[in-house]
């Protein structure tokens, strides 16, 4: 029987048409929270700026992976080169800016990589993005419960619009079980879920979630990225998810110069406080192709 | 144990999709479709893990998407009981 999915995600969404000679910012985005979490950044851009975002969830070979245990077929490589056909199709040759949240950022630096040296954008935008590199490459097993939990609660708080907060020394020492119950209890007291949440429930959300973590973890073990060939601009979460590396990993991968900001929020609450999205709209300038100088190795 | 037939699992769900909109279960049609009910995805899964627990066996989260009505599912989850009890009894024979 052939699937029905009325509301099936596009894999480019336009948030905000641009006026002409205004540009466009075209943001890749790997799906864990719907496309139309942008619409923050797409209200602070200057007026005239449109944004598009690029879907990764839209595309079967990756979201499928996070319903059915987390192995996609596919690699970076070949989701790069489906999201450069898409923003081929979507570009209408005007300024541009290039962007990517977490995961979402390392697939835009190889869409980068595979594109022509005269329509790479200006510089490359990373909201939060852990590069992928040695250093961060690490095994399944490396993702421990503490952080897992950890990471869930703050998902859970962004997609309800309350926060989620754990007790940081409770939350050291929990294994799986106990720590969706302190989720629970901590969700169900900020009224992020209803009182009468079940705990098989939850652990399927969670379950879910954790196989889309493993899906990426699993597509970036095998990936050997190259540096990018234009200038980076990460903008890290002030609650990133590593807060102890300003960075992320991404000097290795950044010739042409690597610049940091900080944003107020969390991993996932940047995309939709203002105050962050105030910042990021200043660092996505969209930037005429022809009329850009060459980028020059630091 | 018993095979869950197709119009216990459609009771099931209906009490419990009427129960999160906070409708009577009269007002859930069988013929509904999931992505039609006023549920987000966070919900969907909360119950996806529910109606697993009470099953006793994991459904697979894309049983949703091939099977997109209450009462498709419902029949899927018949089919997929009863497969499970046949296959219980074989083993234990």
């Amino acid at each position: 029987m052939p699937p029905r999915r009325s509301r099936v995600p596009l894999p480019v969404v336009r948030l905000r048409p641009s006026a002409a000679g205004s540009g466009t910012v075209y943001l890749v985005h790997p799906g864990a929270l719907a496309a139309g979490v942008h619409a923050t950044l797409a209200e602070a851009l200057p007026d005239g700026v449109g944004l598009t975002v690029l879907d990764l969830s839209a595309l079967p070979e990756y979201w499928e992976a996070a319903l059915t245990g987390g192995r996609a077929e596919t690699t970076v490589e070949a989701l790069a080169g489906r999201l450069l056909d898409e923003f081929t199709g979507a570009y209408d040759g005007g300024p541009y800016a290039l962007a990517g949240w977490s995961f979402g950022g390392v697939v835009a630096q190889a869409v980068v990589r595979q594109q022509p040296p005269a329509q790479r954008p200006a510089r490359l935008v990373l909201l939060d993005s852990i590069a992928p590199t040695e250093e961060y490459q690490q095994p399944d097993e490396a993702l421990l419960p503490p952080l897992l939990i950890g990471w869930f609660a703050m998902y859970l708080g962004a997609k309800r619009g309350r926060p989620v907060l754990l007790d940081p020394d409770r939350l050291a020492a929990c294994g799986v079980d106990d720590g969706l119950l302190l989720v629970l209890d901590a969700a169900v007291a900020s009224g992020a879920l209803a009182a009468d949440t079940p705990l098989p429930g939850l652990r399927k959300l969670y379950d879910t979630y954790v196989d889309g973590l493993l899906r990426n973890n699993r597509l970036t073990a095998p990936y050997r990225p190259r540096p990018t060939e234009v200038p980076l601009v990460l903008v890290a979460a002030e609650r990133s998810l590593i807060p102890d590396d300003p960075t992320l990993g991404w000097t290795p991968l950044a010739p042409y110069g690597l610049e940091v900001h900080r944003s107020p929020g969390d991993h996932y609450t940047m995309l939709t406080r203002p105050d962050a999205a105030e910042l990021i709209a200043r660092l996505v300038r969209p930037t005429p192709v022809p009329a850009r100088t060459g980028a020059k190795k630091v | 144990m018993a095979p869950i037939k197709a119009v216990e699992a459609q009771n099931w769900l209906i009490e419990k999709i009427a129960h999160r909109l906070g409708v009577e279960p009269s007002e859930v049609s069988p013929e509904q479709y999931f992505d039609e009910l006023e549920l987000d995805s966070t919900e969907a899964l909360i119950l996806a893990g529910e109606m697993e627990n009470w099953l006793g066996f994991e459904l697979g989260t894309t049983a949703l998407w091939y099977h997109p009505s209450i009462k498709e599912l419902a029949a899927h989850i018949a089919e997929e009981s009863a497969t499970r009890t046949e296959a219980g009894h074989a083993a234990s024979a």
